[in-house]
């Protein structure tokens, strides 16, 4: 069956019709689908080198094994992404080796260096648990059929992730002193690059249809909410500060500085002492992309060309 | 570098439904194996097996994508 007409599809959606095929979409659900897993898939692929850089600084081999299985399924994510980009006239083969690395639609805390195995853990605590609160809500949500499918195995997976970044979250600082300290540092700078991660706050958000077709649920200011829900009390057992509070007047979490807010990546720390700045600012920054952008992408692109043409090479033998 | 695409059918337990679990990009058959093991970790699996997509012959639908040989490397 092809629908031609944008709303009649939207209004089917709305019914419970759970879309199957390229055929059954409209461009209008193409596209908005293209634009969601692309940044699905490019922020699997470039937590993988982010967590491997990292890696190096696992305190033991059983935590470096550890710290690779999470590796090893942010990848297998990323392909799980980018195969269903192929099904939908999309090529995987341009997406991750034909791109230039600020062509990646990533969010910009995965391009950021993970300096310490605090970094580590604290990046598995804040940004694997925004990844299952966008996933999750794709989950319930989604009238795309094979997305909901595949989401089975990489909610699984993330929500292992989670729990090794708490694990650790809550074994530094619970130790105290220097430990705690370092998670702090972690924190400080990851807590507000997550918040930012989840978007534009509603009332200035454009409309995006993704809503219409149902790609997801929630709102973005509705999915920072559900994020700190965990974050923030967890952090408040384990001690550390985070720039946030529940208000019970309101029933909502609040932030404790300005928002949106710059960025001195040389320092690694928010400026909020020059209060807050505008959206056009953030987005000027995502796009200039940070440090460890074109590292990353190198490193996921770098023998691409070399091992295809030995192997053209020998094929040609 | 052709890769093909290869879907992972897999079943958790005796008496279960083998059920379509996800895919992956291989050069051929046997990278297509360790692929699927390797990459569909996320249970302890009592049977997993992989097809070519090309391989796969639709009955009733034209569309989706088991319809043709879109399956076939770029």
């Amino acid at each position: 069956m092809v629908l031609s007409n944008e709303d009649e599809l939207k209004q089917k959606i709305q019914d419970g019709y759970i879309v199957e095929s390229r055929e059954e979409m409209t461009e209008g659900y193409r596209k908005a689908l293209i634009v969601q897993l692309t940044v699905q898939a490019d922020t699997e692929l470039m937590s993988a080198p982010a967590y491997w850089m990292a890696a190096r600084h696992a305190p033991s081999t059983n935590t470096q094994v550890s710290a690779h299985a999470i590796i090893q399924d942010e990848l297998a994510h990323a392909n799980i992404a980018y195969r269903l980009l192929e099904d939908i006239g999309e090529s995987k083969e341009q997406l991750v080796y034909g791109r230039q690395p600020h062509e990646f639609k990533h969010p910009y805390g995965f391009d950021q260096p993970l300096d310490n195995w605090a970094d580590l853990v604290v990046a598995n605590g804040f940004f694997d648990r925004a990844g299952i609160t966008l996933l999750s809500d794709v989950y319930q949500n989604t009238s795309y059929g094979p997305l909901k499918r595949a989401l089975v195995k990489v909610d699984m997976e993330e929500t292992f992730h989670l729990r090794h970044g708490e694990v650790w979250m809550r074994r530094l600082a619970k130790a105290g002193g220097e430990a705690k300290e370092i998670v702090q540092c972690s924190v400080d700078w990851m807590f507000p690059m997550t918040i930012e991660w989840f978007g534009l706050p509603d009332d200035l958000k454009r409309h995006s249809g993704q809503l219409d077709y149902k790609l997801k649920g929630l709102s973005n200011d509705e999915l920072r909410q559900v994020w700190m829900s965990s974050t923030v009390p967890l952090c408040e057992e384990l001690g550390l500060n985070v720039p946030a509070h529940f208000d019970s007047e309101t029933e909502e979490y609040v932030l404790d500085y300005p928002f949106p807010c710059e960025y001195d990546v040389a320092d690694k720390r928010w400026v909020f002492e020059d209060g807050e700045t505008t959206w056009d600012a953030v987005f000027k920054r995502w796009k200039g992309r940070g440090p460890m952008n074109e590292i990353y992408v190198e490193s996921i692109q770098r023998s691409r060309r070399d091992v295809g043409g030995w192997l053209a090479e020998k094929r040609q033998a | 570098m052709i890769e093909r695409v290869y879907d992972v059918f897999a079943r958790k337990h005796r008496g279960d439904q083998l059920a379509h679990i996800g895919y992956v990009d291989a050069l051929d058959d046997e990278m297509a194996r360790v692929y699927a093991w390797k990459t569909y970790d996320e249970e302890n699996w009592f049977e997993m097996c992989v097809i070519r997509r090309s391989n796969i012959i639709p009955v009733n639908r034209q569309d989706g994508p088991f319809s043709g040989s879109k399956g076939e490397g770029k």
